[in-house]
């Protein structure tokens, strides 16, 4: 065996062992901003990811870092709150070892959410998006010796984003009234925002919102076939004319995400009960 | 810990303390890169002091052709400029954290404005060699040089970058070149990684997805300026023109390439000179 799926192992014991006997279902990641899902995690245990063997410290604005395991929607589920970005300057190693983690101790879906920037142009803050593919520009998380203990060394991607998960949360939506986009992410390293000729290149290759970060674990999901549903929220929108008073603000993509969250997690807790 | 070096803020500090202590008083206003085959500006920066790359530490030794490795510092246009002459491109297999280094360390010396010049290809179909561009906006194709822990004390984790070039400097070279009779282009320069030239099919590419020029330097020199809010104001010397079929004739002329590229040199000096007058 060699070091990194070592360390994986490593970490998955330990978390199991702190489990107390639960055994989670479903994976759940909490984007910027998103994290208040992990609030209606009912009887949560909480496992900060520094207490874990071989886990760094999250460091991104409006995330922590902690793993929450307990009952949603009457199922176990273990949620990130907060996730390991490669902008922090983390090889994709260290940026996917929390989904490779909850892999190992047996989870059988995996939900991803993000803050992400429109470049569809009929997009606006706020909105939801659900992400039905993506286009990866950011280094493959699958570079390096195979582990095949996870899967093949070639995983297919035909279908990243589970069909059958993408019509019930069309359906959902529709009785909720939430109205969802459907789209493809793209996901860059960041950490600087999108330059208005960047977001045109996204717009021309088939991109409808971009960002920095779930495509890495999503491939990771996909390599050990688990089932992935990805979710949006539109916290910034195409800006093409270099307007003069135009600027994209951290702070500001936290807020909107925040006011969409509400939204999503409704969505997301009745999904899961539906599962 | 991430795999990025953490003492980089160190690195800047002594190496711009090092630079001012050679500037006796001196304060640069204005930052100027001077890419392939433009370094000619230099020699018109006057009361000049040279800083060899070589003698700051923590800087690399620029290897690229055409380029030598020096700070100029002295009088140009009424102000006082920094002026790199010779920069450090990612193809010769340095890290970001030394790309961006002298950018930095420029910074760190108080510059409001960044000049930065290069020598691109152009993949839009109306280019010639020889034309100048003005860079209203890039498209970035190589690792971004801020990836690692943010340095806080230059900038925000998440920079904007709606305006990467500055508009009023824009139309400032604009209205000069009016006045002046130079002809210039304007449009998007994409960053890519080299060393190889682009092949046909990357050209189409690069041209299919909104960009007019090519090169591989510039843009991380760029991000880490805006990472400051250094206005920025970028040109490229256009040294190649698309070809854009595999066609078996198709040869790259050196010496009409070197002419066009010196002409249209001394036009760029011209206008940088006369924008750098008219500065605040």
């Amino acid at each position: 065996m060699n070091i990194k799926q070592n360390s994986i192992q490593m970490a998955a014991a330990l978390l199991k062992e702190r489990l107390e006997g639960r055994h989670p279902e479903l994976g759940i990641v909490l984007g910027s901003g998103l994290g208040r899902l992990a609030d209606a995690i009912e009887d949560p245990l909480v496992i900060p990811y520094a207490s874990l063997p071989g886990f760094p410290v999250s460091t991104a604005v409006g995330h922590k870092g902690n793993f929450i395991v307990g009952r949603l929607s009457g199922k176990t589920v273990i949620a990130m709150q907060g996730r390991i970005h490669y902008y922090e300057g983390y090889g994709m190693d260290m940026v996917v070892l929390p989904i490779r983690v909850m892999i190992s101790i047996g989870i059988r879906g995996l939900i991803v959410s993000n803050a992400a920037g429109g470049t569809n142009l009929s997009f606006r803050v706020g909105d939801l998006m659900i992400i039905q593919d993506h286009i990866n520009l950011l280094p493959n998380p699958l570079i390096g010796p195979n582990m095949d203990d996870f899967g093949p060394r070639f995983p297919d991607m035909t279908r990243p984003y589970d069909p059958s998960l993408i019509r019930m949360a069309l359906r959902l939506g529709a009785e909720m009234g939430i109205h969802l986009h459907q789209g493809v992410y793209v996901g860059g390293t960041g950490p600087s925002y999108e330059t208005p000729a960047e977001y045109k290149y996204f717009r021309t290759i088939g991109g409808d919102a971009v960002g920095m970060s779930t495509i890495p674990e999503v491939i990771v999901a996909r390599h050990a076939g688990i089932p992935v549903f990805g979710i949006s929220v539109i916290t910034n929108e195409a800006h093409d004319d270099y307007a003069d008073d135009y600027v994209n603000d951290g702070d500001d993509v936290v807020k909107a995400a925040d006011a969409a969250a509400d939204k999503m997690s409704r969505l997301i807790s009745r999904m899961i009960e539906k599962m | 810990m991430p795999n990025i070096n953490t003492n980089q803020p160190q690195i800047i500090h002594a190496a711009a303390a090092y630079i001012r202590e050679k500037l006796q008083g001196r304060k640069p206003v204005i930052g100027i890169v001077l890419g392939s085959g433009l370094g000619r500006l230099a020699d018109e920066i006057t009361d000049a002091v040279v800083i060899p790359y070589s003698e700051v530490q923590g800087f690399p030794v620029s290897t690229a052709i055409g380029h030598k490795g020096n700070y100029i510092v002295g009088n140009l246009s009424g102000k006082c400029v920094i002026a790199m002459q010779g920069r450090i491109h990612y193809y010769e297999g340095y890290g970001m954290d030394e790309v961006t280094l002298p950018i930095r360390v420029m910074k760190d010396l108080g510059i409001q404005y960044l000049f930065v010049s290069n020598a691109a290809g152009g993949t839009n179909l109306s280019y010639h060699v020889g034309d100048l561009m003005i860079i209203q906006d890039h498209i970035n194709m190589m690792p971004n040089p801020l990836i690692g822990p943010n340095l806080d004390e230059f900038g925000p984790r998440f920079p904007d970058m709606t305006r990467p070039y500055d508009p009023s400097l824009i139309r400032l070279a604009q209205k000069i070149a009016h006045e002046q009779g130079i002809y210039l282009q304007r449009g998007v320069y994409v960053a890519v990684t080299g060393p190889c030239y682009e092949t046909p099919a990357e050209y189409r590419f690069f041209r299919a997805i909104g960009a007019d020029a090519v090169g591989m330097s510039t843009v991380p020199e760029v991000i880490v300026a805006r990472h400051s809010s250094i206005p920025v104001f970028g040109m490229s010397v256009i040294t190649d023109v698309a070809h854009a079929t595999d066609d078996e004739e198709y040869i790259t002329d050196g010496e009409l390439i070197v002419k066009a590229a010196n002409a249209a040199a001394d036009k760029m000096s011209a206008l940088f000179k006369e924008m750098i007058s008219r500065l605040p």
